[in-house]
């Protein structure tokens, strides 16, 4: 097969790198590989759908007893509020820190031997497959979306420029989520156990996200930290951006912070990644 | 010229002291005292291209340990590796593209995943062409029998079957060099087999080179010419297999099926059982041929073979003089 060769292709002086096409080829073989296992686990997966849909459905309920009536509380109106309780329900499915890193599990099972030994870096791999694994949920909410218009707690988008920027907002929020959890998950290189305190984090992260109670109903304190924390780039800045919460410049400003958080956080998981990869300690065996 | 040098090769790992006594589990959290544990402890050796080398050791001998260096998982405290003129865990993705690593206790390919799906993802991270992805998948299927088993998922099949998923995914791609850490753990008889000849003939048709890590010496006996053995983390031996033999096991048996034997010069009689009677000697001193003819003028003998002392013996013995 290839003896002849062999001694010739081992001396080349070959290049490290890689052309940008062949690694953009692996990372999407990667996603695509993590979306299918994500399908393989069919009862989890619809009936992660269908709470989805009761919980949609409970929370409409729920913003209509509180408001017990009024249109408006804040000067916000009932409709936004159901509309952003759906949203961000919907949004989590895509965007959750429940679903942040592998990283940890790979670690404590010592499957990150294998990672290691492919041809394509460790970060690379971790993010495309979370990518792929999250887009699992974007039939979910194909479906979901729908049902929330008939039960009336769906609402079309602010603007024509909400209706475009969401998808941006979404895909910084996908982005922003899955760093901090990459970041995270490469801590169990040096603790090895971050199941405690990823638990805490999940429940910080999604307080702050916004996800539970939107920031405008936070308390002045508490929605100066949910700003100057990342996790509202995860779950509120789309959500406001839909609902036109943020307009014209705003959503420029709201997505610049999207990206500034994107730059931050690549620039220290690129950090924390080349201390970490020399600390790896391969479990077992 | 040598596909792998490694030279005084070290790693330490270190974990907190296990305080004892009160708290202890708190105090052990606590505490900045660290244990090391010299895992490697300064080895040397070198692979020529081509070459199959077993390398064996006793649990925790360190031998997992330089294997996951060699491939550039881990990084060495202390050492030298080159592999094909690279520093494995500086140029990992040079290094990743030349060797194919089968672990026995960990799989490679996607658990929820049908075997075909790996094998394509594995073409793809190691930017394989289509057409020879295609080849490959072909090749293998036949010499490991894949087709079967190509579209049930990972966590469906036996243990053999993965082995075979396992070996097609590391020479996808044809590395120069296969590292084998326990291949057959846990294997049956035939399945063994099957991957013992699968990797002898991949070494004869492409001249592969195989790093093998084993505990069932008849896979080191079927393949390998040469072992390294290591003992706490040191290289304890450096050889061919049979030189190991006579080194470290000179005598041979002569088992007779005779009536009544007491003694024989120049052979010790070691076990009686059965009619049979075993007789321990050097070959050297007493040439196997004459000890036969002493036996034959002399008592009425209906069977009679020499037997060969095993690898499996001869290191066992190393081990225990060690201790």
């Amino acid at each position: 097969m290839n003896a002849p060769t062999a001694s010739a292709t081992m001396t080349a002086p070959t290049s490290a790198k890689r052309p940008a096409g062949t690694l953009l080829r692996a990372c999407l073989a990667c996603a695509r590989m993590e979306f299918r296992a994500a399908l393989t686990y069919r009862t989890a997966y619809l009936s992660s759908f269908a709470m989805m849909l009761l919980q949609i459905w409970l929370l409409t309920v729920v913003w209509k007893a509180l408001y017990d009536g009024r249109a408006e509380v804040d000067g916000l109106s009932l409709t936004t509020m159901t509309a952003y309780a759906t949203l961000t329900t919907l949004q989590y499915q895509l965007v959750s820190p429940w679903r942040s890193s592998p990283i940890d599990q790979r670690v404590r099972e010592g499957k990150v031997a294998v990672d290691l030994l492919r041809p394509v870096g460790f970060p690379a791999q971790m993010l495309s497959g979370q990518l792929g694994w999250a887009s699992a949920a974007v039939p979910v909410l194909l479906v979901a979306l729908p049902f929330a218009l008939l039960i009336g707690a769906g609402r079309a988008p602010a603007s024509a420029a909400a209706g475009f920027a969401y998808p941006v907002a979404l895909i910084g929020a996908l982005l922003v989520n899955q760093l901090l959890g990459l970041l995270l998950g490469m801590v169990s290189f040096w603790t090895l156990e971050v199941s405690g305190a990823l638990m805490a984090y999940r429940f910080v992260a999604q307080f702050f996200s916004g996800a539970l109670v939107p920031l405008w109903f936070m308390p002045g304190p508490v929605r100066a930290a949910a700003e100057w924390l990342p996790f509202q780039a995860t779950a509120y800045t789309p959500a406001a951006v839909y609902l036109g919460r943020v307009e014209g410049l705003g959503i420029i400003a709201a997505l610049g912070v999207q990206l500034a958080w994107i730059c931050a956080l690549g620039a220290l998981a690129a950090f924390v990644w080349s201390r970490a990869r020399r600390r790896v300690m391969s479990q077992g065996g | 010229m040598p596909v792998i040098e490694v030279a005084d090769l070290v790693k330490e790992f270190s974990r907190p002291t296990r305080q004892e006594g009160r708290f202890a589990g708190l105090r052990t959290l606590l505490t900045r005292e660290q244990t090391v544990k010299r895992a490697v402890d300064g080895v040397n050796f070198t692979v020529r291209q081509g070459e199959m080398v077993g390398y064996l050791g006793p649990n925790g001998a360190g031998k997992s340990t330089t294997i996951k260096m060699l491939t550039g998982i881990l990084v060495p405290t202390s050492g030298t590796v080159t592999v094909a003129g690279a520093t494995p865990w500086r140029d990992r993705s040079r290094n990743a593209r030349r060797i194919g690593v089968v672990f026995g206790q960990r799989s490679q390919l996607w658990w929820d995943l049908p075997l075909r799906d790996s094998l394509w993802l594995i073409s793809r991270l190691y930017d394989v062409p289509e057409a020879r992805f295609r080849e490959r998948q072909r090749q293998f299927s036949e010499v490991l029998d894949l087709g079967p088993f190509l579209d049930t998922p990972v966590r469906q099949l036996s243990l053999g079957q993965r082995m075979r998923g396992d070996l097609a995914a590391a020479m996808l791609y044809d590395p120069d060099i296969l590292y084998l850490d326990e291949p057959t753990v846990g294997l049956d008889v035939i399945a063994k087999e099957r991957i013992r000849t699968f990797v002898g003939e991949l070494n004869r048709a492409s001249g592969t080179t195989v790093v093998l890590t084993t505990h069932d010496l008849d896979d080191v006996e079927e393949l390998c010419d040469r072992i390294i053995l290591i003992d706490h983390g040191r290289v304890a031996y450096d050889g061919a297999v049979d030189e190991l033999k006579t080194r470290y096991a000179p005598h041979r048996e002569l088992v007779v099926q005779t009536d009544r034997l007491e003694s024989v010069e120049g052979a010790e009689v070691v076990r009686r059982e059965d009619g049979k009677v075993w007789l321990r000697f050097d070959p050297v001193r007493t040439p196997p041929a004459e000890l036969v003819a002493a036996v034959l003028a002399r008592h009425r003998v209906t069977d009679l073979s020499i037997v060969e002392p095993e690898l499996e013996s001869v290191i066992h013995r190393i081990y225990a003089d060690r201790g």
